[in-house]
């Protein structure tokens, strides 16, 4: 039994059909019945003046040059957005360096204590002789014969 | 005779840096933005910020958007109609806190001053659309966005339903909700 003799559809129904937002299958239905339906062909012809006036909100527009100006401020500000990104981009590389040293670390503690410790007594032996510390403190010099031994 | 650049090239473009490829994205959708702006906002000034803003939140985060999930348009309408949302929030609020009494003696001398100078049917057609503004303008949110990108930017439903997560009955309720409330508000104004 066509859907169209059971019953009158609903307000949304008809204006999803006037948009044509319905299935292909429910628009042949509405179609045949709105052409049989007096109270339906009414509903839909209301909401179609509605969706005119509506149509008829036009745009407070402003003049192209207006807009031109609008463009210039915008691109300057995209000039000096692309530099700050290329800095941001050294800084990014930086802390993506960090982050896979801090993984390798996690994954590896026993040969990453071995590098902390020969890059800590490298640093020593270094601030030790330039700041020429075992001429002022002679207990010093052992230590730099300690870490001499390890390299 | 050269095929104009698709969205997706002009993208690509901007990320790498390209201001002309920038500009051509300028061009092709400040329109659309500063009509869907000015339709939920309801000022000219206010629009004409807000689409300022918006290409700044555009170029910023054009590297968010996935051309496997919506395409360019759909997710420039979404941040377009989603920042309009932002603005006409804080306009609201603005307004809210000033005179109501003087704002509506103004609106009274601006209809009246109108009615003078105009014919009748213009008038009428003017009192019309500003039903329809009003009316647009009292809408909750999602009731607004989902009237403006339909009716104004001629989005489908299925792709408003994309945008805004939610199912396209609700999409479809919301639409038909905010039209009945301009029919009922028009039917008002004739009678």
């Amino acid at each position: 039994m066509p859907r169209s003799e059971t019953r009158h559809y609903s307000e949304e129904e008809l204006l999803m059909h006037l948009l044509q937002e319905e299935t292909p299958e429910a628009g042949e239905n509405i179609a045949g019945h709105v052409r049989e339906c007096g109270e339906c062909h009414t509903v839909l012809s209301e909401y179609e003046i509605v969706l005119a006036r509506i149509m008829r909100w036009g745009l407070d527009d402003f003049p192209a040059e207006v807009w031109d100006a609008d463009r210039l401020r915008l691109l300057e500000s995209f000039r000096r957005d692309q530099a700050w990104l290329e800095h941001r981009g050294l800084l990014l590389t930086l802390l993506h360096g960090l982050e896979s040293a801090w993984s390798y670390a996690l994954e590896n503690p026993l040969p990453t204590l071995g590098y902390i410790v020969v890059a800590l007594a490298f640093a020593s032996e270094r601030t030790i002789t330039v700041l020429g510390l075992d001429r002022i403190m002679p207990a010093t010099s052992k230590v730099i014969d300690i870490l001499r031994q390890l390299f | 005779m050269t095929s104009p650049l698709s969205d997706e090239d002009l993208v690509e473009g901007a990320l790498g840096g390209d201001e002309n490829a920038f500009s051509l994205l300028y061009d092709r959708y400040r329109n659309p933005v500063y009509s869907t702006a000015y339709r939920i906002i309801q000022s000219a000034e206010d629009a004409r910020d807000a689409t300022q803003e918006i290409f700044v939140k555009l170029y910023r985060s054009l590297r968010s958007w996935n051309p496997r999930k919506a395409s360019f348009s759909t997710w420039i309408y979404r941040l377009a109609s989603n920042h309009a949302i932002d603005c006409w929030r804080t306009r609201r609020r603005r307004h809210e806190a000033q005179d109501t009494d003087d704002a509506g003696e103004k609106a009274g001398r601006y209809a009246l001053g109108d009615a003078i100078r105009s014919p009748y049917r213009e008038v009428a057609g003017r009192e019309q659309v500003e039903a329809v503004r009003r009316c647009v303008d009292l809408l909750p949110e999602l009731q607004k966005k989902v009237f403006v990108l339909r009716y104004f930017q001629e989005m489908k439903l299925e792709e408003i339903a994309a945008m805004e997560n939610c199912s396209l009955g609700t999409v479809k309720t919301s639409l038909f909700r905010a039209t009945h409330a301009v029919r009922r508000v028009l039917r008002k104004a004739r009678s």
